[in-house]
């Protein structure tokens, strides 16, 4: 997002890219089942998301700001359609903590994994994320068992020096 | 329109936001108005014909003080609730401590005059028009503020439009010093203050329509 506010268009429309998915299961999880509704809150956020952006703080998280644009908009659905909802399932639609630290904690780990060499990046998600063995992850990319291992090790030490530094 | 194309367009659309731009952007709403609310003050009240005696004395100062801090209380408060995270306005307590030290300074004027006055000290020359001014003097300062927050995403409405308007008040208010000959503390504390929560009350009102996104 910062580098949107800065100007810089690849950076921008990558975030966007990666919000659509975000938000479409945001919406999808509350409203259930209005495939239409869901759409058009997309891309209602995403406009608004787009004309704020002077409202983001650089120093705050991204996605909280984003997902209270997403809530203010949803809630302003419901409104309109005089939808009411039962107050039962209310914290389920408004609360959105442990979905946003998924979510925000999927995209760090994009953020770190994409500095990564190709190779070193598609073997960590396969041992670390996906649960591969070393040697289901090395007969997969068909290469030695040792490869995977140092690769996994590298690409781990790399990771974690830029965290330390963080950039 | 798929959701495709419109993340397109809108990343073929990427003007630079500098850092700090809710600040600036209030900044510039509450400058912009304020220049329209300074001209109200010459041309329609005028200024008050003592005014460069006057900053030299203390009651100047006294009134300044206490609209100038409510106005900075309330624009940081304001500047808060432009963030869609924001569900409190933050330090609004604070304005108890100029509201506070006026009332001191009221009950200072009143045990120090004798009660035949008292009525003099509250009414001044100008109560029935002060409060009344001031409110219409914070409109142009109110409408640069709902300008600023054109690009801003507040999800707090109705206390956004109050806090907005708790600023623009405070801040005519200011302005209104530049007219005003009251000396009285006890003047201020009840008519000037009238007239901000006056502005708050409207911005309330107009707020949630307003602000609408």
């Amino acid at each position: 997002m910062i580098g949107g506010l800065d100007g810089d268009r690849r950076a921008y429309t990558a975030l966007l890219d990666a919000l659509v998915p975000m938000l479409r299961s945001f919406f999808a999880r509350r409203l259930r089942g209005a495939t239409e509704d869901v759409e058009d809150l997309v891309q209602e956020t995403m406009i608004a998301i787009h004309t704020r952006r002077a409202s983001y703080d650089r120093d705050r998280m991204f996605t909280a700001w984003a997902y209270a644009i997403a809530r203010y908009k949803m809630i302003d659905h419901f409104r309109r359609r005089r939808v009411t909802v039962p107050m039962e399932g209310l914290d389920d639609i408004l609360v959105a903590e442990g979905f946003e630290d998924a979510a925000s904690a999927r995209m760090d780990v994009d953020r770190l994994l994409g500095g990564l060499s190709a190779k070193q990046e598609r073997i960590i998600r396969q041992t670390r994320i996906e649960g591969l063995s070393t040697a289901e992850a090395a007969a997969r990319g068909d290469i030695s068992e040792s490869d995977v291992k140092v690769s996994v090790h590298r690409g781990l030490l790399a990771m974690a020096k830029r965290l330390a530094g963080g950039s | 329109m798929r959701t495709e194309d419109l993340v397109a367009s809108l990343a073929g659309n990427v003007r630079a936001v500098p850092r700090g731009a809710v600040q600036r952007r209030i900044a510039i709403g509450i400058a912009g108005g304020a220049i329209l609310t300074m001209i109200l003050v010459v041309e329609w009240l005028g200024l008050r014909p003592d005014l460069p005696i006057a900053v030299t004395g203390f009651r100047f100062w006294m009134k300044w003080a206490y609209t100038i801090a409510i106005g900075a209380v309330a624009v940081a408060a304001t500047i808060h609730l432009a963030r869609p995270e924001a569900a409190s306005p933050r330090r609004l307590w604070w304005l108890v401590v100029p509201a506070g030290l006026l009332v001191v300074l009221a009950l200072g004027d009143v045990v120090r005059t004798p009660p035949a006055d008292w009525v003099a000290l509250w009414q001044g020359g100008s109560w029935q028009v002060c409060t009344r001014n001031i409110a219409i003097l914070s409109l142009p300062i109110f409408a640069g503020i709902m300008l600023a927050f054109r690009r801003f995403a507040p999800t707090r409405l109705r206390l956004t439009g109050a806090v907005a308007g708790l600023a623009a008040g405070a801040c005519g208010a200011v302005l209104y010093c530049l007219h005003c000959p009251e000396v009285s503390a006890l003047f201020v504390l009840v008519w000037y203050s009238l007239g901000i929560l006056a502005a708050a009350a409207m911005g309330a009102i107009v707020g949630p329509r307003l602000l609408r996104w």
